[in-house]
Parts: structure tokens; C-alpha cells; sequence
């Protein structure tokens, strides 16, 4: 399988560990990445608030990058997968099309829209598909308790992503069941994790995925698992912030989705960038009984 | 002939504040049809088993939006939603009163706060004192006109999107799917002549502390698609007012980091939103992640084919370009 490998700007900056990993983990299931250093960003959100035309306009380029060489694209993050899914589906309005067109045309940019968006947790669970992600599992995470948690866009709104239900979705925890951990199920997994106005209200925000990770504790989970680094953001390297806006401790180590694979897989902690996370992972490691890195 | 049955567990939430400490669930079980609506199986359990069931509703078509309730955690209207795929995905039906609103008894909630955020957009037309409405004809609107508030006038006012709000719940000063999206219908009818001032009180009061979660537009039994409207009002106050908040200007300064170097500077992004304050405010915080990532700190490299994503931007976004 070959796929053009979206890898979004946080996977390339701060998030790089969550890069580390889905390159771990693509070269252990045979999936080839081919790369553009042409992509941009997909916007995030903020520019879709902006100027919606505009985001649209520079997710049809990157969409036109990934169909001039004939592939479809992934994703590693639930916001670029729900800008990019976005501009696919904004593209079939005429009116949008053809302001569209009138920008990239100038350009020699045509976009005919027949490339799919493909997030990570997609590929694994369709494409790769869970008997051949079972089989690969040298070190089941058997005795680990995890919440996934899906970030927003990959799911929603569900009619234009068309793929899993808005709010009871289960391909994270069919994967996370393959890989020998106990998905833990509780409202919050498919809740928003605050990342959107962090930087508007951050109390709010904090407020925010605070109660999402007290709500995955609360139904037992040891860590938390998220396919986007986004959510990362707010769970992990702003979750002291969280925990002192509500006022208590909250201790919760929180994966990016391929690192769990990795490690089922057979990766070390440091191979899948584990050490790079504000809060540490290692009494969600020790369950599995591993070591954390040095 | 008569649809086969099955047993229906419903697990209902049970709370009389004049008798119990606590609220607790009350478990009902019938033989029901999988077509059944929850709303129907509850009068049921009401007219056959327990009178004291208290619960809002009316019309039982969808229209009246009074029996919004959750039904197994999602906001819903009870008189649409069926009990067979609900058993089949969950194997028993948790029904509790709408989040959001203090219950007043068992699914029955108080809709006062609900009803105040709505009025706080002042949900009427405004009117030029000087360009009164004719009182002797019907005014008259073009077609583009109404199409471009054509979803909001369906909304029955339920609550389920209110309910099912993560930025209600965290923070007062956001009045609510329903409420941004009944406002961006004023703004943009063009009877209205306050749309400007509407938008300028909007701005510091809640307008950007939606988290477009899209949660309400999933809740929401008319197709409202609350989430949407909210992100048209963002666009339309970013063109008119440009960035006169933390929200807005955050909006702006993503859209110019990009048209830079294609790719997000983070750090940028910050002073951009901001201002040297809350880089100093959020300093602590910033050099405790730098530790682990110091990728923060590092401008990235500009994408190959910056030169398109200059042109795009010439194209679609300065001010020559005509925005609605």
C-alpha cells in the first residue's frame, strides 16, 4: 500500500514523536509513505473561520498534489482530516468550485476530486484491516486500561465525513481490542478536548479537557489514546494547566494512536518518541511491563 | 399484523428534590416494537406502571421540541428516536433529562437559563426607526436572500443542542448553539438594520468560545447545523470588524502564519494572538514544553511552491476580493 503522507505541522514540530511513531509503525505493516514538501497546512480550523473559500482553495492544492501522483492521502490528525475531508466535500457546491478554480487555474493547479482522505485509524482498521494488525502483535498491551479519545473532526459533522457515527464510534476501540488493551468506554471520548480556544479563553479550555480526562479516569482508564495532536496538545502538554485550573491532580499519560501500536508492536518507548511528552507514560508502561526510556 | 417484539430495558433517571438526597435510575421493562419512540414506551411506563414519572412533551411529531431528553448520553428528541437501534447498541436505554439545565424533577429541567442566553442576542428583527416596516404590503425578500438563512427558521427551539454543548457547560458567557445561530439569522436579513452593532456586542461575548465540535449540529433534529451557522457569524465578523478580540484576532493571525511559509509557526502564532503579554504569561508554560520540544521555538522551513500559496492568498483574500 502507498499512500501520499499528510503529516500535518505539529507532527512535523512540537508533535514530532506522533511522526516517529506512524513512521515506526507504516514501515512495520509494509505501508509506503510517499512525501510532498509541497503540502501546506490544511488550515486548522482557524482559517476555515476567516475566509472559508480561501481554506478551501489550499486543501484543493494540497488535494491536487496527491492526485497528480495517483494516490490517496493520509492523515495523522482528526483537524487536518476533517479540513481536508471538508474541502472535498465544499468542492462539489459549483459556486465554490468555480471561485476555486479561478484562483488554481492561473496556476496550472486542477483538482478533478477523485482523492480520498484517509486518517491513520482508518487505514489500520479498513485497509490494514485488524486480523493482520492482530497478527502483528508481539507484546499485547493486555493489563492496560485505555480511553480513547477521537478528536472532534475526525467525526464530525459525520454526514460530511462519512464514515463513523458522530457520537458512538468504535473503530479506536476495535483497534485498541486487537492490540490486547481494554478499551474503556465513557462520554467524553468523542467530547472536545479545548484546543480551540486555548489560546481565546485557556481556563475554558482547560476546563474543557480536564473534565474529559477526570470522565476516562472516572470509568478507569490507566492512559488515554488520541489520533490527533491537537487533542495531544491540550491533554498532555497543557494538562499541569488543566489540572490547576480545576484544582486537582489529574495524572493522566496520554498516547498518540500509533504510538500504542508501536509499542504492541514491539517498538521501545524511545523508537516511538515516548520521552518527548510532558506527562510521563510510565505507569501505563509499567502495566505492560515495559521500562520507560532513560 | 402486529410488528414482532422484544424486551426493552429503559433505565430511567428518577429525581424528586423534595423527597431524594441523590437522583437514581429506575429500570422499566416492556415488550416493545423496535420502531417504538422512546417518548412512546415512557408514557407507557407512566400510564401503566408508574404515574409519578414526570416528563416535558406535546406534539409527538417533531414538532413541538419538547420531549428533548438523552437518550443513552445523546441529546435527542424522545418522539423521534426509536427504541430498536438503541437496544441494539447498547442492549438497554439510559434515559436522563437534557445537560446544561438544573433538573427540577426526574427528566423534567428548568429552561429559564436557556431561554435568557437566547434573549441576550435579542431574537427579533431591529428596525431602521427612520425605514419602518410599509404597514399596508408585505415586504419583500429576493430568493439569495432568504437561502442564506434558510436552515435557522427551522429550528423548534428543543434545546438539544444546548444540551449537548461542551462551551455551555465550561463557560457562562456562551449563549449557546441556538442562540449564535438564530443571531447569525438577524445578521444576515437584510430587514435587520443592526447587524453591525450585533456583531460588535458578539464578539467579546461568546462568539469565539464556540469550539466547533459540531456536536450541536449532530444533536439538533432539524438540520440547523448550529455549528455551521456559528462559523458563517465568525466569517462574517472577521470581514466586517477584522480582529478586535483574542478569537478573531487568532483567526487572522493563523491565516497570515500561513501565507508566510505554508506551514504553522507556533511560536508566531502566539505573539500573533496575544500580544507580548501573553507571550510573557505563557512563558512558564512555553519553556516547560521547549524542555521536551524544542521544536517550539524553531521557525519552520517554507514549503516548496510558497510562491501558489502567495498567489491563492492574492487571489481569494486581500481586500480587493469581494467577500458577502
Amino acid at each position: 500500500m502507498k499512500l501520499a503522507y499528510y503529516p500535518g505541522c505539529v507532527a512535523q514540530e512540537s508533535g514530532k514523536e506522533l511522526d516517529l511513531a506512524t513512521r515506526w509503525v507504516c514501515r512495520a505493516l509494509g505501508i509506503e509513505l510517499a512525501e510532498f514538501p509541497t503540502f501546506s497546512c490544511c488550515g486548522s480550523g482557524f482559517v476555515d473561520e476567516a475566509n472559508e473559500v480561501l481554506n478551501v482553495a489550499i486543501n484543493a492544492r494540497n488535494l491536487a498534489i496527491a492526485e497528480r501522483a495517483g494516490l490517496d492521502l493520509l492523515t495523522i490528525c482528526s483537524t487536518c482530516q476533517g479540513m481536508l475531508t471538508l474541502a472535498n466535500v465544499r468542492l462539489a457546491d459549483p459556486a465554490v468550485k468555480g471561485r476555486v478554480d479561478g484562483a488554481l487555474k492561473p496556476l496550472g493547479i486542477e483538482y478533478r476530486g477523485t482523492v480520498k482522505v484517509k486518517h491513520l485509524l482508518r487505514v489500520l482498521t479498513e485497509d490494514v484491516g485488524l486480523a493482520a494488525i492482530r497478527a502483528k502483535v508481539v507484546r499485547p498491551l493486555d493489563g492496560l486500561k485505555v480511553g480513547a479519545f477521537y478528536g472532534c473532526h475526525l467525526l464530525r459533522p459525520a454526514d460530511e465525513m462519512g464514515w463513523e457515527s458522530g457520537e458512538e464510534p468504535h473503530a479506536f476501540e476495535d483497534l485498541l481490542d486487537a492490540l490486547g488493551a481494554t478499551p474503556v468506554y465513557y462520554r467524553g471520548r468523542v467530547m472536545c478536548c479545548g484546543f480551540p480556544i486555548q489560546f481565546v479563553k485557556a481556563e475554558t479550555a482547560q476546563r474543557i479537557s480536564a473534565h474529559q480526562i477526570d470522565d476516562a479516569k472516572a470509568h478507569g482508564a490507566d492512559a488515554m489514546a488520541t489520533p490527533c495532536p491537537l487533542c495531544h496538545i491540550s491533554l498532555d502538554s497543557f494538562q499541569n494547566r488543566a489540572a490547576r485550573t480545576v484544582g486537582h491532580a489529574l495524572d493522566m499519560p496520554v498516547f498518540h494512536l500509533p504510538q500504542l501500536v508501536g509499542l504492541a508492536f514491539g517498538a521501545t518507548p524511545a523508537q516511538l518518541g515516548l520521552p518527548r511528552h510532558l506527562v510521563p507514560t510510565d505507569a501505563a508502561l509499567e502495566k505492560i511491563r515495559l521500562r520507560a526510556a532513560p | 399484523m402486529a410488528a414482532a417484539t422484544t424486551p426493552t430495558i429503559l433505565d430511567v433517571y428518577r429525581f424528586d428534590p423534595t423527597k431524594d438526597s441523590a437522583p437514581h435510575y429506575q429500570r422499566y421493562t416492556l415488550d416493545l416494537a423496535p420502531h417504538t419512540p422512546v417518548l412512546s414506551a415512557l408514557l407507557q411506563v407512566r400510564a401503566e406502571t408508574d404515574p409519578t414519572l414526570a416528563l416535558r412533551y406535546s406534539c409527538r411529531s417533531a414538532i413541538c421540541g419538547s420531549c428533548a431528553m438523552q437518550v443513552n448520553s445523546k441529546s435527542r428528541l424522545a418522539c423521534e428516536t426509536q427504541v430498536g437501534p438503541e437496544m441494539e447498541r447498547h442492549g438497554r436505554i439510559v434515559i436522563e433529562p437534557m445537560r446544561n439545565q438544573p433538573v427540577l424533577r426526574d427528566l423534567v429541567v428548568d429552561q429559564a437559563p436557556f431561554w435568557r442566553r437566547y434573549e441576550s442576542i435579542e431574537p427579533h428583527l431591529i428596525l431602521d426607526p427612520k425605514h419602518p416596516m410599509p404597514a399596508d404590503r408585505p415586504t419583500s425578500m429576493t430568493p439569495a436572500q432568504v437561502e442564506r438563512f434558510q436552515e435557522t427558521p427551522r429550528c423548534i427551539a428543543c434545546a438539544a443542542c444546548y444540551s449537548a454543548c461542551p462551551a455551555v457547560s465550561a463557560d457562562a458567557g456562551f449563549p449557546g448553539p441556538m442562540a449564535l445561530a438564530k443571531l447569525y439569522r438577524f445578521v444576515v436579513d437584510p430587514r435587520d438594520s443592526a447587524s453591525t452593532e450585533r456583531l460588535t456586542r458578539i464578539q467579546p461575548n461568546g462568539l469565539w468560545l464556540c469550539l466547533r465540535c459540531h456536536l450541536c449540529t449532530e444533536a439538533c433534529p432539524k438540520d440547523v447545523r448550529p455549528s455551521e451557522r456559528i462559523r458563517d457569524l465568525k466569517e462574517l465578523a472577521v470581514a466586517a470588524q477584522g480582529g478586535t478580540e483574542p478569537g478573531s484576532r487568532h483567526a487572522i493571525g493563523f491565516k497570515e502564519n500561513i501565507r508566510e511559509r505554508g506551514l504553522l509557526n507556533e511560536m508566531k502564532l502566539v505573539r500573533q494572538t496575544d500580544g507580548v503579554v501573553g507571550l510573557l504569561r505563557q512563558s512558564g508554560q512555553g519553556l516547560k514544553i521547549w524542555r521536551k520540544k524544542p521544536e517550539i521555538a524553531r521557525r519552520p522551513h517554507p514549503i516548496e511552491g510558497l510562491d501558489e500559496i502567495e498567489k491563492i492568498y492574492a487571489a481569494l483574500d486581500d481586500p480587493k476580493e469581494e467577500r458577502p
